[in-house]
């Protein structure tokens, strides 16, 4: 008896969303990233089309963090003293993106309070080395995030970078940042998949056009929540592609973040169960299985941390990318 | 170019075609009221247009039956002079008139066909043949033969304290006695009857009793004449019990402890902190009793028998019953269908007849009581095929759908804020409460009404609602109730500042100035209010669509929307539906598949107190529904979730409601 | 297309007209005829609790008797693992059942001392998480040395080396029979069938009473289809598949469509669990781990991985647990005590509950705030603050109790404890409880934390 594959039509699509402007289009970067416009679920390339692969972002800070894992410190060395040679090792591991994460004083050694003005020249300083696109994601404090990514905004003009994070909160300074110096947001809510409609609509409704939006919908690390995350990212994917048009867009994701803070990824030999294993395997095991699950929950931008997940996860991207023929 | 004359004021202005009458008002120097700013919401720019209507042109008439057209009423801000007219404008007062979209509590009526001869508390006048040595008949059966040969009464039953008091009522009133009798219970259909109070000499003209709805938040009640069947009193206030816990769940944890001991006292009746509570409820009914006794020239003693509702916990906790159970899991309460109480009042501490009949009526499970069944009662909604959706905004929520075959309901903790309560200048409907609120779109400048036309005191359920939904259609709150400082068109007035301004519980938007009110100082609606009133639509909304959701059925497919509660004398549909708070059945035909009861609890405790075939519908009522218990899936949380939105996060569900926002 | 509530009920006493004199007789154990319909639309009852239905509305209401896919059980020493029986695409639409097997692959010409060796790391490894030992579900012995009796020896080496299940990878019956053998007691997986041997295969299965692999070259499901028709036919029911898809893109594709057809177009001869071999298509093992993972996610029902060490076990047990999870429970984190921002002795201490939700949204207020504090996590079953104190299931002695068994006593030098404003009215109780503790009431949102903090710390 015959057997076809089952090919399931879809009436919606993602959104398209292109991340960094060329010198023609305003910028200086040397090329741009567009992420988005599938047609179907996460790789399901004999039903429909995945113009463009899912992006893999690397997270550099400002200045040394204090708290990453020493796996981390050892794999960077010293480009981790000065984001403009961080951002050029980042490039050279495979980066299509870079993600310029400011530190906020509890990340800092000296516990200093980050300024308009630093935030701004680290900004360019990245902006100098590399060409690649940039998203640049505020400390995590509702204040400081707004003073300092206001000033980047400022700073990087025409750049179409994306500021991070927008929460419903505070959504009102980043999008009118957004919207007067021709910027993305990357619009965060809490594992729930009407929140993060909630916050799409209010962002819309402020005027900023959504290809100039990414839906972030915060997903824990393996083990720790990411079952959750990932529902909701399958959801809001299936949501948009049944014509929901407040959920189709690109999904950012961070497991860089999310992975290297757990025990797993900072603890090492000593402090942890034999059962865990070798502790460099473990703790990328844990930022790339983390990453390709959320892959195929259709996340468009993956932020990593580690250079040797970067090499990877991409190289999972270019077999999933490659349509069914990676095989045999 | 045409002329336009304005009376009474005998003004007149010459317009360019096309202009509107409000144009042509201002031009020579007519006031006309506009609260909404002219946007042809409000409906209060409304004035009598003769002339033909050739010479008038009307954009909109949305806020005009057509009877009202029929008459010449035109929106002055949607109405085009297209010709020479006279219009009359009239006086404000005619002009605070009911919008298609506002519903009325409907009247309370004793059923059709109405007698008292049907009613089971009878007073029964006799004048009977004092004893002799020729008749030595004792007093006690005396009576049992008087009431048995007039009215063929037998078997009468009395207690201790009327066989006490017998000898004397009789001699002082030379025997000639009113009997209060109970001839039946809707659990003792066959009796026996049961002399409740002998009143010296004739005392037929009333008979009362009470009908009372015991709210988590609003006690009301209703004094009856039983030989009319008419409501001759009311009365509503706070219940008492707020002060031990806002919602449910406080008072059972409260009532299970002993007092000044943190030891759980686990179900115990003796708690004296659960033996406070039934003070605190009683205390408040009687002082309604007296309030409403007051009002109809009654003494509270007087009042023979008390039908009750309320929800399960404050069932319990009027009788002192132990609630305990109801909150942990299997939930079980421990009545629900409560026997008839002869005589409870005492027991009580009621402030009416020590003997009167205390009538509970039956909940269906342990979160959806005897308001929610006197609701269906009181409805109609079980005896017709037509599928409908009843709605109890209140404290709890309950929500039941269905019809003559089947029934379902559900609970879910909405919260007060409708009644008033938890939002920081909320209020109950009465006088002095804002009951509607219009703000003018470009200016954000509020219009309001109160109840009674007196200076604001607060703001009560229906005035909340009213005040959301302006606030989101003009854009001055966006679609997740946060407030927007930036808003243009707000100004700084000298010493007063602007409408929308920091307060201390975050932003706020003010309503009404201190020097306007009655208390004052501002009347205010903060953020945390907002979300307060976000949250209580959104359980609404999300226990009927879940409803709904669970049995299979579609929104759609419901003939009427059922809406009680104790918030108010009426409802503004559109308006709660602009919030989200009821589901969008479309403008105009769909405005009027809505019906609004006022306090169904309370209008079906009435029912079931003077008719005896509705105390038997109402049992049946109970034993037939089906209780869903909404927290066993995440379908609620959902629901919830999706619903803390204004309208609603999926705005294809709400196609009539267009705000400033988008 | 699946009954509601209502269709059901109307098929029941209570929804008859004239009602049935059995209507809501609440003998089925349901308060009413239509509570007991919306049990049944959601399958938590029986219809044979119902003893008036009529044979008309029972034949109406009984399902497709058989599951979509095949229920397969292995066993070995009273342990059993059960693969299939799966009716959904998303674990969002109701939930994955049961986690595929976890297995690695030893070859019996890699001499006995290797398969022993293997056998005991994978036979004795366990690692806890959060609370519940996990450990990987057996191997599968490949037959790689031509040599029936060999392959028996490793066979037996392998079930000596612990309870583990078994996957027989050989096609030669007379080794089939030979680890048949020495596998007494046990029932394997016998792998794979083929269009050339599924006769002599399906003898051995039968006769064994053991599961079937059956394979189709390069990603043919049709003649899979066929192949496991044909089987089933020679009386052969309880049948695994290999679509023989080895990479990414075309596993995802051949297990998406496995399961599509199953479930969606009820394909009886695909209505079976999938075995998968992820190192066959990695190229190193970061990959293998990588495709395990897409293979636990993506619809796989037993997984043999080329690779074993423990640090890729742990996070792949974890991956299968967390994908395997229910999503109607209340996802909860486990209790304990977290810092946040290294906090030190002087910083806050705060409980709250151990609902994902509630604790996130706690977390994010504390670190977004950029505060060092201690966030105690209750027990309190996974439920939200006001829902668990109002079901009595986070009162004053379960915080009380957190408290004793964290090591907040030791890590913080104060003795002051900060709980959620919802339970303000649990203040008094809970000082009795933790004496020499100052309770202080927090607000009621998590996100007025951060301002509570700074005013009131």
């Amino acid at each position: 008896m015959p057997v076809t594959i089952p090919q399931t039509k879809y009436a919606g699509k993602v959104r398209e969303v292109t991340i960094g402007a060329t010198r023609a289009e305003g910028g200086t970067r040397s090329r741009t990233v567009t992420v988005g416009g599938e047609t179907t679920l996460p790789f399901l390339l004999h039903e429909g089309e995945m113009p463009h692969p899912p992006a893999v972002a690397v997270e550099i800070c400002d200045r040394r963090p204090a708290d990453w894992s020493p796996l981390l410190y050892e794999a960077w060395g010293e480009a981790v003293n000065d984001p403009a040679t961080w951002a050029r090792a980042a490039e050279a591991a495979g980066a299509d993106l870079v993600l310029l994460h400011l530190t906020g004083p509890v990340q800092r050694a000296d516990g200093s309070t980050p300024t308009a003005q630093e935030a701004r020249q680290a900004v360019r300083r990245v902006l100098e080395a590399t060409g690649l696109p940039l998203l640049v994601f505020g400390p995590g404090i509702a204040d400081l995030d707004n003073e300092l990514l206001v000033a980047v905004a400022e700073e990087a003009a025409g750049e179409r970078l994306v500021l991070g994070v927008c929460e419903d909160k505070n959504y009102r300074t980043l999008v009118a940042a957004a919207l007067a110096h021709g910027h993305l947001v990357d619009g965060r809510t809490p594992m729930d998949v009407n929140l993060a409609k909630q916050l799409m609509i209010l962002i819309r409704d402020m005027g900023l056009p959504l290809e100039r939006v990414l839906m972030d919908p915060s997903t824990g690390a393996l083990g720790y929540g990411i079952e959750y995350g990932y529902s909701v990212m399958e959801r809001l994917r299936l949501a948009a592609l049944n014509g929901d048009a407040m959920t189709q867009q690109p999904m950012l994701v961070t497991p860089g973040e999310e992975a290297w803070r757990l025990k797993e990824a900072k603890v090492g030999d000593g402090g942890v169960p034999a059962a865990w294993g070798d502790w460099a395997e473990r703790a990328i095991t844990w930022e790339v299985l983390t990453a390709t699950t959320l892959l195929h929950a259709g996340a468009d931008v993956v932020c990593l941390r580690h250079p040797a997940s970067v090499a990877e996860v991409k190289a999972v991207i270019a077999r999933l990318m490659a349509g069914g023929k990676d095989g045999k | 170019m045409p002329h336009v004359l304005f009376l009474p004021a005998q003004r007149s202005a010459e317009v360019s075609v096309g202009a509107s009458l409000l144009e042509a008002a201002q031009a020579c120097g007519v006031e006309i009221h506009i609260p909404c700013g002219g946007q042809g919401r409000c409906g209060r720019c409304a004035v009598v247009v003769q002339g033909g209507d050739g010479r008038l042109r009307r954009r909109s008439t949305i806020r005009l039956s057509p009877a009202d057209i029929a008459a010449g009423y035109a929106l002055a801000c949607q109405s085009l002079v297209l010709g020479d007219l006279a219009v009359v404008v009239p006086p404000q007062e005619e002009i605070a008139r009911h919008l298609v979209t506002a519903k009325h509590a409907v009247a309370v009526e004793p059923p059709a066909g109405y007698t008292v001869a049907d009613q089971p508390l009878q007073a029964f006048f006799l004048a009977l043949d004092p004893p002799s040595l020729a008749d030595q008949t004792d007093d006690w059966s005396r009576l049992q033969r008087g009431l048995a040969g007039a009215y063929g009464v037998s078997g009468l039953t009395a207690d201790m304290d009327l066989l006490r008091r017998l000898g004397e009522v009789l001699r002082s009133a030379d025997w000639q006695v009113t009997a209060v009798v109970e001839l039946d219970a809707w659990d003792r259909p066959a009796g026996p009857p049961r002399l409740v109070d002998l009143l010296p000499g004739r005392r037929t003209d009333a008979l009362h009793a009470i009908a009372v709805d015991i709210g988590t938040t609003t006690v009301s009640l209703f004094l009856v004449d039983l030989m009319t069947g008419r409501v001759v009193a009311r009365a509503a206030d706070y219940n008492d019990q707020i002060r031990r816990g806002e919602d449910i769940i406080s008072r059972i944890v409260y009532a299970s402890r002993k007092a000044g001991n943190s030891q759980p006292a686990a179900n115990s009746v003796n708690s004296a902190n659960l033996v406070e509570l039934q003070a605190l409820v009683v205390g408040t009914i009687n002082r309604l009793v007296e309030q409403a006794c007051r009002r109809a020239g009654v003494e509270p003693k007087q009042v023979y028998k008390a039908t009750v509702v309320g929800n399960p916990t404050m069932i319990h906790l009027f009788l002192g019953v132990p609630p305990e159970q109801i909150r942990l899991a299997p939930y079980i309460p421990a009545l629900n269908q409560v026997p008839s109480l002869p005589g409870a009042a005492q027991a009580l501490g009621l402030a009416i007849h020590p003997q009167a009949t205390v009538d509970c009526l039956p909940g269906v499970a342990s979160y959806v009581g005897a308001d929610i069944t006197a609701g269906v009662l009181s409805s109609g909604m079980h005896r017709s095929e037509a599928l409908r959706l009843f709605i109890d905004i209140g404290t709890n929520g309950e929500t039941v759908l269905g019809n003559a075959d089947w029934l379902i309901c559900c609970a879910c903790s909405a919260g007060p804020a409708f009644e008033g309560a938890g939002v920081e200048h909320g209020t109950r409907a009465a006088a002095g409460a804002i009951e509607e609120v219009w703000i003018n779109g470009d200016t954000g400048e509020p219009t309001y009404r109160t109840v009674g036309n007196l200076p604001p005191k607060g703001l009560c359920g229906s005035g909340l609602i009213s005040l959301l939904a302006e606030l989101f259609l003009a854009g001055l709150v966006d679609k997740r109730g946060r407030l927007n400082q930036g808003w243009p068109g707000l100004r700084d007035r000298p010493s007063l500042g602007p409408r929308v301004r920091r307060g201390d519980h975050g932003l706020e938007y003010v309503v009404a100035w201190a020097e306007e009110t009655a208390i004052g100082r501002d009347i205010v609606l903060t953020e945390v209010d907002i979300d307060n009133l976000l949250r209580t639509k959104a359980a609404i909304f999300a226990g009927f669509t879940s409803l709904a959701e669970a049995v299979g059925v579609p929104l759609e497919a419901v003939e009427e929307v059922l809406i009680g509660g104790a918030f108010g004398q009426h409802i503004n549909v559109e308006k709660a539906v602009e919030i989200g708070l009821l589901p969008d059945l479309g403008t105009g035909e769909g405005w009027s598949r809505f019906r609004f009861l006022g306090n169904t609890a309370l209008n079906g405790a009435y029912l079931a107190l003077v008719s005896r075939a509705m105390r038997q519908e109402v049992r049946n009522i109970a034993n037939k529904m089906t209780y869903l218990e909404l927290s066993a899936d995440n379908r609620f949380y959902e629901q919830f979730m999706s619903a803390m939105f204004l309208p609603h996060t999926d705005a294809r569900l709400f196609p009539s409601v267009a705000s400033r926002n988008t | 297309m699946p009954l509601s509530g209502l269709d059901i009920y109307k098929l029941l006493p209570g929804g008859q007209k004239p009602p049935h004199p059995k209507a809501n007789c609440k003998e089925c154990g349901f308060p009413t005829c239509l509570a007991f319909a919306m049990k049944l639309a959601a399958k938590q009852a029986e219809l044979s609790a119902c003893k008036y239905v009529s044979p008309e509305a029972a034949a109406r209401l009984s399902d497709a008797a058989a599951p979509p896919i095949r229920l397969i059980t292995l066993s070995a020493n009273g342990h059993k693992l059960e693969v299939g029986n799966e009716t959904v695409l998303h674990r969002h639409e109701k939930t994955f059942y049961h986690p595929p097997g976890l297995f690695v692959r030893v070859n019996d010409g890699d001499g006995l001392e290797r398969v022993r060796a293997v056998a005991e790391q994978v036979s004795r490894y366990v690692v806890d998480y959060v609370g519940m030992p996990l450990s990987l579900d057996g191997l599968a012995v490949a037959y790689t040395s031509g040599d029936p009796e060999q392959y028996a020896e490793a066979v037996a080496a392998v079930c000596k080396a612990g309870k583990k299940m078994l996957i027989l990878m050989a096609q030669d019956v007379a080794a089939l029979r030979a680890a048949l053998a020495a596998a007494a007691g046990r029932t394997p997986l016998i792998y794979a069938a083929t269009a050339d041997n599924w006769q002599a295969l399906a003898e051995v299965a039968k006769a064994a009473r053991v599961p079937l692999a059956v394979r189709a070259p390069d990603g043919n499901l049709e003649a899979l289809a066929n192949l496991t028709a044909q089987i089933a036919a020679a009386g052969v029911e309880d049948l695994v598949l290999d679509p023989g898809a080895r990479g990414f893109g075309d596993s995802l594709l051949a297990l998406t469509a496995i399961r599509r057809l199953a479930l969606k177009q009820n394909l009886r001869s695909l209505g079976y669990p999938v075995i998968t071999f992820p190192g066959e298509g990695a190229s190193n093992s970061c990959q293998e781990a990588a495709l395990a993972g897409q293979h636990i996610a993506k619809y796989a029902g037993y997984i043999v991985l080329d690779h074993f060490t423990p640090a890729t076990a742990y996070a792949l047990l974890v991956l299968r647990t967390n994908i395997y999870t229910d999503p109607q429970k209340p996802i909860q984190v486990e209790p304990g005590l977290y810092p946040i921002h290294n906090p030190g002795p002087d910083a806050p201490l705060m409980v709250t509950t151990n609902f994902s939700i509630t604790y996130f949204s706690v977390r994010n207020e504390l670190e977004s705030s950029g505060r060092p504090g201690w966030l105690l996590v209750a027990d309190a079953e996974g439920m939200s603050v006001l829902t668990a104190w109002a079901a009595g299931k986070f009162d004053a002695e379960r915080i009380a109790k957190a408290v004793k068994e964290s090591s907040a006593a030791s890590k913080v030098a104060h003795r002051r404890l900060i709980i959620p404003g919802h339970v303000a009215v649990l203040m008094g109780e809970l000082e009795e409880e933790l004496p020499g503790w100052t309770i202080h009431v927090g607000p009621r949102e998590a996100v007025d934390l951060p301002g509570f903090l700074k005013a009131a710390w």
